[in-house]
């Protein structure tokens, strides 16, 4: 007798389980079989937890996030990282993370190790090796340019090793030392990536305090891609005090309007 | 394969006539005689030397070789060629009995009782007793002179209860009569024109220690015998200066050279060598007749404690010959062990072991190749069998290796060194091997490799790991502590791998302080005031606009661009630290900005706001 493709097949067709059934092996075909797709994913906020497949954050994978302001997109990343709860590696040309900022988002100086690589080739391979490790829960690598091969390579790396992968891409212009700029292309990165989701991270003016009061920051989380999920975007605010993220309102957007819905060609 | 065969015999006539069985040994492949013979007792308190261990004077073989002239550096190698025995077996070499192809011997090579063949040795052959250790001690009696490169009457003096007595003279002042101890009134009044300085025997004791790394090059075992003298084992290392008078002669001259007045003598027990090169110098004392040899100096030559010396010279026993001819139970009695373990010490009945400066490896392992190594695959097979022999021992101990070192060493007689550290103890080969991946480029054969040794450098304790049941991350707790100390080696190898460790300061450039990978991070008690998650490494000059000078900014401008500012929290003062030295840079005041856009930045004005002058404002840092 013949193994049946499907185990547990109930002898009423019972849809639901079927597709269910039948995701989780493509998902197994697509990961190689590696264990760490049931993991649990990191958990952003609700609201962003049940647009996201999986729920979270998938560990074991690559994300893309694009620093419209690299303060907020760094903040965004810290608290990604400090939710995976184990070592985490910072990996740039010039480490500039600083711990007494990042602890409010709950990643502790004990857990954060940096690299530091000048050369982008140098850079890559840290990433790679860091995510292989099955000791690392998290690295992050600080490069405005990666090739889709490269890229490739360190989603199978963190496939195998379980860790959360995050490409920090500054803008050109915020590297050449501008604090913010506004009136930014949008356009740019937007070439296909074989990353699980690529986000955009910019900051938004602060509601509540008074003129001489920040009040806690507001982020504008923007999804431009995702495996298996669709590009949304929520304005957010992150409130230390509390340690979690809270999205505004409702969903703005209509997800057709955005330009990360027109593919560009290759 | 015959430039082997041809040097055994050669190495066999320039070593020391060995009493017994071991001239039964003398044939053309007597390996594991040779070897055994060559070990000392090193080899008989470590049985496993079949195994590749190399013992000490063999490596002093090898330092000699790279300095002795090329007739005796070419006899070096056959020292290690009977080290592996296992190596050195195959049925091509020739065995006693058979007959050996004439061409092998070239003719001033062939000794004569190469031709007569003898039996295999027999195990009490094999087991044959150890050669003599042999200690060569060198005395510089005006070290503390000589080493500051004075001319003239010198001396050094020391204060002792309120006197300053003299510790040290050099030749001249010596020869007119100063000698240590006097007073330095007296001294001065023998010797107007004495120069004098204060003694610094803390110095004298880092040059001397200076002086035995060089002695190193002769022997690895070298010992620094303070206050003015050096202690090397030499055993295994004369015939390659051509005997124990010509390597005596070529340390002399060369100290001379140097501008070291030097004294030396050759015995077997430290202690002889030591007492002799001090009162008798240029002596060289058979092995078993050191007693003959300080029988007639003084007692001062045992370094005895002062009261025991001058009990003794009460008793009227001035020489170290009228203490050894009197009986040992009352001497020990009267004076305690203390003399026994001095005289037994000297005359080699005890002999104290030196402690040299650097100790030999105790965990190594090494090869011997009949064809030099050349290729990079090779070197590779044969580190991957090392680190197997290596990881082996470290298990079997109970350790792990932080540091390794590859010696390659050429046929050329040079030597190459590769090192590789981990941050935790391992004993992994496969993440040694990794480490050592992108170094074995640098190894360069030449004519190839006939020796590769590996040596675990610094070693601790580390257990063996727990094979726990896997946790849910699929990876035991241990093991991904593991594979994470492996990823940091690997990391820091090629990159600057760093930690960041809390320090108490408000300013914002000393609260953390880089640490290595693998230190340990405290909890961290940052200010409660809100900190940038960014710090610029630099800070960004700006050109801020504010409605009053001391208010908060409503514009910054950098160069051409202009961002403005929607609010601003602060200010919050930072002065600096008062309690640590030196000038100190201005108070700065920080704000907290948001722009139109929403970037948080982190901003400071440096010092007092002066009327009718810019103030100096930076970026700092990015808040979230």
């Amino acid at each position: 007798m013949a193994p049946s493709p499907l185990p547990d097949l109930a002898p009423s067709f019972d849809r639901p389980a079927v597709l269910a059934a039948l995701q989780a092996r493509i998902r197994r075909l697509e990961r190689g079989g590696a264990t760490a797709g049931e993991v649990a994913p990191i958990p952003l906020c609700e609201a962003i937890d049940r647009h996201l497949p999986g729920g979270g954050l998938a560990r074991a994978g690559v994300h893309e996030v694009m620093a419209a302001d690299p303060g907020a997109a760094a903040g965004f990343c810290a608290m990604a990282l400090a939710r995976t709860e184990g070592t985490v590696l910072w990996i740039a040309a010039e480490p500039d993370a600083w711990p007494p900022g990042l602890s409010r988002f709950g990643l502790s100086a004990a857990n954060l190790v940096l690299v530091q690589a000048r050369r982008p080739a140098d850079a890559l391979w840290a990433m790679e090796e860091a995510l292989r490790c099955p000791g690392v829960a998290g690295a992050l690598l600080v490069q405005a340019e990666i090739d889709m091969t490269a890229a490739r390579r360190l989603q199978l790396a963190a496939e195998s090793g379980g860790a959360l992968g995050l490409l920090l891409r500054p803008d050109a212009e915020a590297e050449a030392g501008s604090p913010a700029d506004t009136l930014r292309p949008r356009g740019s990165g937007q070439a296909a990536s074989v990353a699980l989701t690529r986000w955009r991270v910019g900051a938004l003016a602060g509601a509540g305090g008074g003129r001489h009061a920040l009040g806690d920051p507001r982020w504008q989380l923007e999804l431009l891609r995702c495996r298996g999920g669709r590009p949304q975007q929520w304005h957010a605010t992150w409130q230390p005090a509390a340690g979690e993220l809270r999205v505004e309102g409702a969903e703005e957007a209509e997800p057709e309007q955005h330009p990360a819905r027109r593919r560009v060609p290759r | 394969m015959r430039r082997r065969c041809c040097r055994p015999p050669s190495l066999l006539d320039a070593l020391p006539p060995q009493p017994g069985d071991l001239s039964e040994s003398r044939g053309p492949a007597p390996a594991g005689v040779n070897s055994l013979a060559m070990l000392g007792h090193s080899g008989a308190s470590r049985p496993d030397v079949a195994s590749g261990e190399y013992p000490p004077s063999v490596m002093a073989a090898h330092h000699g070789a790279s300095r002795a002239d090329p007739a005796s550096a070419g006899h070096s190698p056959i020292v290690m060629a009977g080290q592996v025995p296992a190596i050195h077996a195959p049925a091509n070499l020739p065995w006693p009995g058979q007959h050996l192809p004439p061409l092998a011997y070239p003719a001033k090579h062939a000794p004569a009782n190469i031709a007569r063949h003898r039996p295999a040795p027999s195990l009490p052959a094999l087991l044959a007793p150890a050669a003599p250790r042999r200690s060569l001690a060198l005395h510089l009696p005006w070290l503390a002179a000589e080493r500051r490169r004075v001319a003239g009457p010198w001396a050094s003096w020391e204060a002792e209860r309120q006197q300053r007595r003299i510790a040290a003279v050099d030749a001249t002042a010596a020869a007119a009569g100063i000698s240590p101890g006097q007073t330095l009134a007296d001294a001065q009044a023998i010797l107007p024109e004495l120069l004098v300085e204060p003694a610094e025997p803390m110095a004298d004791l880092a040059w001397l220690r200076r002086l035995a790394l060089w002695a190193q090059t002769i022997s690895p075992l070298a010992a620094p015998n303070p206050p003015d003298g050096l202690l090397l084992d030499i055993t295994g290392v004369p015939h390659l200066h051509g005997g124990e008078a010509a390597l005596l002669n070529k340390v002399v001259r060369h100290l001379a050279h140097l501008g070291l007045t030097v004294q030396a003598a050759i015995a077997g027990a430290p202690a002889a060598a030591a007492a002799l090169a001090r009162l008798a110098p240029g002596q060289i004392t058979p092995p078993g007749a050191e007693a003959e040899a300080l029988s007639p100096l003084p007692l001062s030559a045992l370094r005895l404690p002062p009261a025991t010396a001058a009990a003794l010279h009460r008793l009227g026993l001035r020489r170290v010959g009228d203490v050894l001819r009197q009986p040992r139970g009352p001497l020990a009695r009267r004076f305690g062990a203390a003399l026994t373990q001095a005289l037994d010490a000297a005359t080699g009945q005890h002999p104290t072991p030196i402690q040299p400066l650097r100790p030999p490896a105790a965990f190594l392992a090494s090869r011997e190749f009949l064809e030099p190594l050349i290729t990079r695959e090779a070197l590779d097979a044969v580190l991957e069998v090392l680190l197997g022999q290596l990881c082996r021992q470290l298990a079997a101990a109970g350790k792990g290796a932080r540091r390794l070192l590859l010696l390659g060493f050429r046929v050329d007689g040079t030597m190459q060194a590769l090192q590789i550290g981990t941050g935790l103890p391992a004993r992994d080969p496969r993440h040694f091997a990794r480490l050592f991946q992108p170094r074995m480029e640098k190894l360069e054969p030449g004519f190839g490799f006939e020796r590769l040794t590996l040596e675990a450098r610094f070693v601790e304790d580390h257990a063996a790991p727990q094979n726990s049941l896997p946790s849910q991350g699929g990876l035991a707790a241990e093991a991904r502590q593991e594979a994470l100390a492996a990823l940091l080696d690997r990391l820091s190898q090629r990159l600057p791998v760093w930690r960041l460790e809390p320090r108490e300061s408000h300013i914002p450039e000393r609260a953390v302080l880089k640490r290595d990978a693998f230190a340990p991070i405290g909890a961290a008690a940052w200010p409660s005031m809100p900190r940038p998650v960014r710090l610029l490494r630099r800070p960004l000059a700006l050109q801020v606009t504010a409605l009053l000078p001391d208010e908060p900014p409503l514009q910054l401008r950098h160069g051409s661009r202009v961002w403005r500012v929607q609010r601003a929290e602060g200010p919050e003062r930072i002065e600096p630290e008062w309690w640590r030295p030196g000038p100190h840079p201005p108070f700065r005041d920080y704000y907290r900005v948001e722009l139109t856009s929403g970037a948080r930045l982190w901003v400071c004005r440096s010092g007092a706001v002066v009327p009718g002058e810019t103030s100096r404002w930076w970026l700092h840092g990015r808040f979230e």
